[in-house]
């Protein structure tokens, strides 16, 4: 199997036009699943002089499970937040499923909708509904934004919650489950608009250790269940035993990505070894 | 004397508990209109569109400049002059509820904003419009948060339904008010409108931090 190291030097002019579901690149045959659910192509932000995102390209294909590791403040936040247009890119294309976005031109607000619903997004602190029920969290936008009926989002919300080992806690109010329950139920809220591709910022970052791992394991199971995920987190493990593939970023860009193994011992990049030792010998 | 004072009260009584009806509905009436909109000018001050965002800033800024009192005089002797005569509760309560219309509406942006950023973010995130994130979201919440100054501006309110005095609106000061001047038992009387106000303030304060540590059960 081929790897591809550093896809910047490797997407030269073809870059540019490729979207979504249309023509395989090279670089998808690399991964053993299907065709590209999120495509970014030459993403830039910046914040005044401060370049955030310098012409990032990346592919995650269907059923893909990709580990995004790196120093804080190399932008992996940011470019989470590009793919569901929390933070509106300064250029180059966001392509999530049949949904692209044009960094250049004026995104309307119901594109932007749409293109949201189609990411799923779990964040570091959860941010959970606190004045709903835990139901009622992963009901809301099920009934606001795809129109199901009350008793269908209900019942689709119970079915997620049974997923994350919740349903007990269906009609309690949020600040009654500790954060490694809250995450879960995060989780499932995300889940419950059948998105194609799940972002993950850092979602075991607030959780003591041993209660981050309850949450580890149901992204595990998510990832077996064959949902395509990206997936930021200094989890080592998890990065090497459920990932697909790990991409280092660094200052704004992608420095290295690869097979998960293959990254994690052996790193090519000089930044890359320096923050994978300092992770791993931790 | 004391047996005096108590026998003079009991024989007012009936005609202040009227006046205290009436002060406690003008402010009833105040809040319930002011309110509401004070909440629609609170999300109009946080419109990203300046056409929307600017008149409601200038709106509620002159609401909140001008004193309750000149508001008040201004509804129930200036407006027949531009042909609208308005009966003295109307009056009351229309310049009552504007000036509780400017004043909670800052105090709803306060709730509004004290609302972390992360649960916006969350319902973008899940694909939900802005008016929906307002209404579900937001608004929710940012009122919680806004509860108990809310309270304490309801207070104040109820206690400047005294300015209607000036206006001849039948209500509790301007009641003690009649009676002093044909009793001349100023302070007897007066004494007792305070009573009366004090015993509608205090019961009110008090269920504020009952009020306040219900709401903020979940959050
Ligand atoms: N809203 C913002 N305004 C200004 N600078 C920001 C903003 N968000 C992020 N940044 C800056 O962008 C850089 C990358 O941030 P981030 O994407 O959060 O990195 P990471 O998640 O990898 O730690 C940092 O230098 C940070 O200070
Ligand atoms: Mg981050």
């Amino acid at each position: 199997m081929e790897i591809v190291r550093d896809p910047q030097t490797r997407t030269g002019s073809d870059a540019v036009d490729v979207r979504a579901s249309a023509q395989p690149t090279d670089r998808l045959e690399v991964s053993r699943k299907g065709p590209p659910v999120v495509s970014l192509k030459g993403l830039s932000k910046h914040y005044g002089e401060n370049v955030v995102l310098d012409k990032v390209d990346l592919d995650v294909s269907a059923g893909e499970v990709v580990a995004m590791v790196g120093p804080s403040g190399a932008g992996k936040s940011t470019l989470l937040r590009c793919i569901n247009l929390l933070e509106v890119p300064d250029a180059g294309t966001v392509t999530v499923g049949d949904q692209c976005v044009d960094a250049g031109k004026e995104v309307s607000a119901k594109d932007a909708m749409r293109l949201r619903r189609t990411a799923g997004m779990v964040f570091q602190s959860f941010n959970l509904f606190p004045h709903l029920t835990v139901l009622r969290n992963v009901s809301l936008a099920q009934e606001r934004v795809l129109g199901r009926s009350r008793a269908e989002a209900d019942a689709r919300s119970m079915e997620l919650l049974e997923r994350v080992h919740l349903a007990h806690k269906a009609d309690t109010y949020p600040a009654r489950s500790s954060g490694g329950q809250q995450q879960r139920i995060a989780i499932a809220r995300a889940l419950a608009m059948d998105p194609q591709v799940m972002l993950f910022d850092e979602p075991t970052s607030a959780l003591d250790p041993e209660v981050g791992l309850e949450v580890l394991a149901v992204m595990r199971e998510l990832a077996e269940s064959g949902m395509t995920m990206i997936v930021v987190t200094h989890e080592i493990p998890f990065a090497r035993d459920v990932s697909d593939r790990v991409v280092v970023m660094a200052d704004g860009g992608i420095i290295e990505q690869g097979e998960p193994h293959q990254v994690i011992n052996n790193p090519q990049h000089e930044r890359s070894q320096r923050f994978l030792r300092a992770v791993t010998e931790r | 004397m004391n047996a005096d004072l108590l026998s003079n009260w009991l024989e007012w009584l009936p005609d202040l508990g009227r006046g205290l009806q009436t002060s406690v509905l003008l402010a009833a009436v105040s809040l319930a209109i002011g309110i509401p909109i004070g909440l629609l000018l609170a999300v109009l001050v946080s419109s990203r569109r300046a056409a929307i965002r600017m008149p409601s800033i200038v709106l509620v800024e002159i609401g909140r400049g001008t004193p309750a009192l000149v508001v008040l005089q201004l509804v129930y002797f200036g407006l027949p002059n531009a042909g609208l005569t308005l009966g003295p509760f109307t009056a009351a309560s229309a310049a009552l509820a504007l000036t509780t219309a400017a004043y909670t509406s800052e105090i709803i942006r306060g709730g509004l904003e004290a609302v972390p950023k992360g649960e916006v973010e969350a319902s973008q995130a899940l694909g939900m419009s802005y008016r929906d994130t307002m209404r579900f979201v937001l608004i929710p919440q940012g009122m919680r948060i806004a509860i108990p100054a809310l309270v304490g501006f309801g207070i104040l309110m109820f206690q400047a339904t005294s300015l209607a005095f000036t206006i001849s609106l039948q209500e509790l000061l301007s009641r003690a008010y009649s009676i002093g001047s044909s009793t001349f038992l100023y302070f007897q009387v007066l004494l007792l409108a305070g009573v009366l106000y004090l015993a509608i303030t205090l019961p009110s304060g008090w269920l504020t931090g009952r009020l306040e540590r219900r709401l903020s059960r979940h959050l």
